[in-house]
């Protein structure tokens, strides 16, 4: 196990208090994509929900079906109990049929007291997607103004993006320097998450103030994949004698974008998202998933892969029969197991993984 | 000179197994006993039992693996069962192979490489169904002593399917059965095919590479070791001992 954690992370109730100093208000903001310069430029600021803690399920499993994942389910169940009075609005993007049922039973039937708003996200890279993305965001900014009553002019745009481009580059710096900080993996992933609810410039100090040296991981080492690792299950890992040499995790590596430099804000935005790794989510050719896999897990070391799902999460399913099989065929051994948000993590579980790590020693 | 160059131990749900084994890997010791509900006091009188019987001393390398492994303070090392049967069976049969365990609490199918280490792996551990508590449980109900299910079930051609995949459901359909005056040999055929139904999915899950092995307790019901065959079309082999295959598995690793 690592020894006690050097980071010291602004908790959400500090951020909040920091960015209504600011004059920003909040939106609540489901996974995955979403433009977050756009937010900023109409003095919003996001925080991200996915699957809150110590949340029950009841509540929000009234209004789903029973095979509907923890993330929704959650989210709805902290919506219901007033978790998210603080915000002005929630944003639900198109990642999935959950979520976008999530948007709809929102939107239609609850009608909390926050606008609701959805973000359709196209299945591709084509020039079709790319335009029908760029409208996509035309109407939400247009639904911002409504949202904010702020009107964001060109340097504001300029300003957001600056911001917000120098965060998504922290974020892509940190996995290139992964192997270089001294941190654990717990600590590792804590900071990457932070950018779920910090500021950009918030974002971009913690991930400079990292110590360099000697990285602590040892033992045989794992690529990651799925929608999001809770924190116990870094230390659990370590304890079996392994390491997470690189992740395909929707709340990490899969948000890793590049800038665009172009002058309209919305052509700009659309490129930022498009941009984003290969994920399941975003229609990605299993054969494209393939083999990036492959090449990110040769060239960071991880001898197999593990996929750690929440239960029913559909898109992140249909791809693991074929990774297996592709990725097997490759030499990488492949681990798929799925969990439930915020329970202890079962012993039967961390048996397999256990027993996957024993595999690859 | 004590001849004990390790000492396996497997503290699995229903038994806790001791395996003491010579610098060959040949097994010179066992112990076997229900398990307790601190099963780490019982291990450590069982490890005296088997140190004292033969003169070995607490630095003889001590391997743990069952679902209580974390809690054995002597063990040198622990390891999970998967690794364990696959070692052990792998040097009784000699082969490579798939081997389908069914423990008490769960049932594992490994695919063994050509070095005794598993390739591939998968287990049914969510809920009783295809675990030997499914067979414990229901036939209590029938009030067939455990040892003799196999033999009754094989005594009988007629099978009364049960549908419920869920251990407590099958038991109210079993007692629907009994009041509708179903025999109880033909239920606990269907109750064996049940079983095997789920642990041959798994199979074709993980892919069969022949031969296919049995361990664990279950795998001494000839029903179950019948109804597998039948469902795969393969034959199927068992080890010596197919209990002790984890405390043995276990022992080998710490030579």
């Amino acid at each position: 196990m690592s020894e006690a954690a050097t980071l010291s992370l602004p908790s959400r109730l500090e951020v909040v208090d920091h960015v209504r100093s600011l004059g920003r208000a909040l939106v609540a903001v489901m996974p995955i994509h979403y433009p977050r310069a756009m937010l900023r430029a109409h003095q919003l600021h996001p925080m991200e929900i996915w699957g809150p803690p110590h949340v029950e399920r009841h509540e929000g499993s009234r209004h789903f079906q029973a095979y509907t994942c923890d993330i929704v389910v959650k989210a709805m169940s902290f919506i219901r109990s007033g978790g998210l009075d603080a915000t002005k609005a929630i944003l639900v993007p198109h990642t999935c049929d959950a979520l976008q049922g999530m948007g709809s039973v929102l939107g239609d039937f609850l009608q909390p007291d926050q606008r609701v708003l959805t973000l359709y996200l196209p299945r591709g890279r084509r020039s079709s997607d790319h335009e029908f993305l760029r409208r996509e965001l035309g109407r939400l900014a247009r639904t911002l103004v409504e949202v904010s009553g702020h009107e964001p002019c060109r340097d504001d745009w300029d300003e957001a993006f600056e911001a917000e481009d120098a965060a998504d580059a922290a974020l892509a710096d940190l996995y290139r320097r992964r192997a270089r900080l001294a941190i654990s993996d717990r600590d590792f992933y804590t900071v990457v998450r932070s950018r779920e609810y910090l500021t950009a410039e918030q974002f971009c100090d913690q991930a400079a103030a990292l110590p360099e040296g000697e990285a602590p991981q040892r033992g045989v080492g794992l690529m990651i994949s799925g929608i999001v690792a809770e924190p116990a299950l870094f230390d659990q890992i370590e304890a079996m004698g392994a390491y997470v040499a690189g992740d395909d995790l929707a709340c990490g590596f899969r948000r890793v974008y590049s800038a665009s430099a172009e002058a309209d804000p919305l052509e700009r935005a659309a490129n930022r998202l498009l941009t984003s790794p290969a994920d399941p989510t975003c229609g990605t050719p299993i054969q494209v998933r393939v083999d990036t896999l492959q090449t990110r897990m040769r060239a960071l070391g991880a001898r197999g892969l593990l996929i750690y799902d929440p239960k029913f999460c559909e898109p992140e399913l249909f791809d693991v029969p074929l990774l297996r099989k592709h990725l097997n065929a490759a030499g990488f051994p492949v681990l798929h197991v799925e969990f439930e948000m915020g329970d202890r993590l079962p012993y039967q579980t961390l048996s397999r993984i256990e027993a996957f790590v024993e595999t690859l020693s | 000179m004590s001849r004990v160059a390790a000492i396996g131990i497997d503290a699995g749900s229903t038994t806790c197994k001791l395996v003491a084994v010579d610098q060959d890997g040949t097994i010179i010791s066992s112990l076997l006993e229900p398990t307790e509900p601190r099963v780490e006091l019982q291990v450590q009188r069982m490890l005296d039992a088997i140190r004292a019987e033969h003169g070995a001393n607490s630095s003889v390398r001590t391997i743990a693996t069952g679902y209580g492994r974390k809690l054995i303070k002597d063990a040198t090392r622990n390891l999970t069962e998967i690794t364990c049967h696959a070692r052990g069976v792998f040097r009784d049969l000699g082969c490579a192979g798939t081997l389908i365990d069914i423990g008490g609490q769960d049932s594992k199918v490994i695919q063994i490489g050509g070095d005794g280490r598993p390739v591939d792996f998968m287990m049914n551990d969510k809920c009783a169904a295809g675990t030997g508590r499914f067979l414990e449980y229901t036939a209590a109900r029938l009030g067939v002593p455990v040892p003799e299910l196999g033999a009754r079930a094989l005594s009988t051609a007629q099978e009364e399917p049960i549908s419920s995949t869920c251990t407590v459901f099958a038991e109210s359909e079993i007692i629907s059965l009994i009041a509708r005056g179903a025999e109880p040999d033909s239920i606990l055929r269907g109750l064996h095919r049940s079983l095997v139904g789920r642990v041959v999915s798994m199979v074709r899950n993980v892919g069969i590479v022949a031969p296919l092995m049995l361990s664990g307790g279950v795998a001494k019901n000839e029903a179950v070791r019948e109804m597998i065959a039948e469902a795969t079309v393969e034959d199927v082999i068992l080890p010596g001992e197919p209990q002790l295959m984890g405390a043995y598995g276990a022992a080998l690793l710490g030579i």
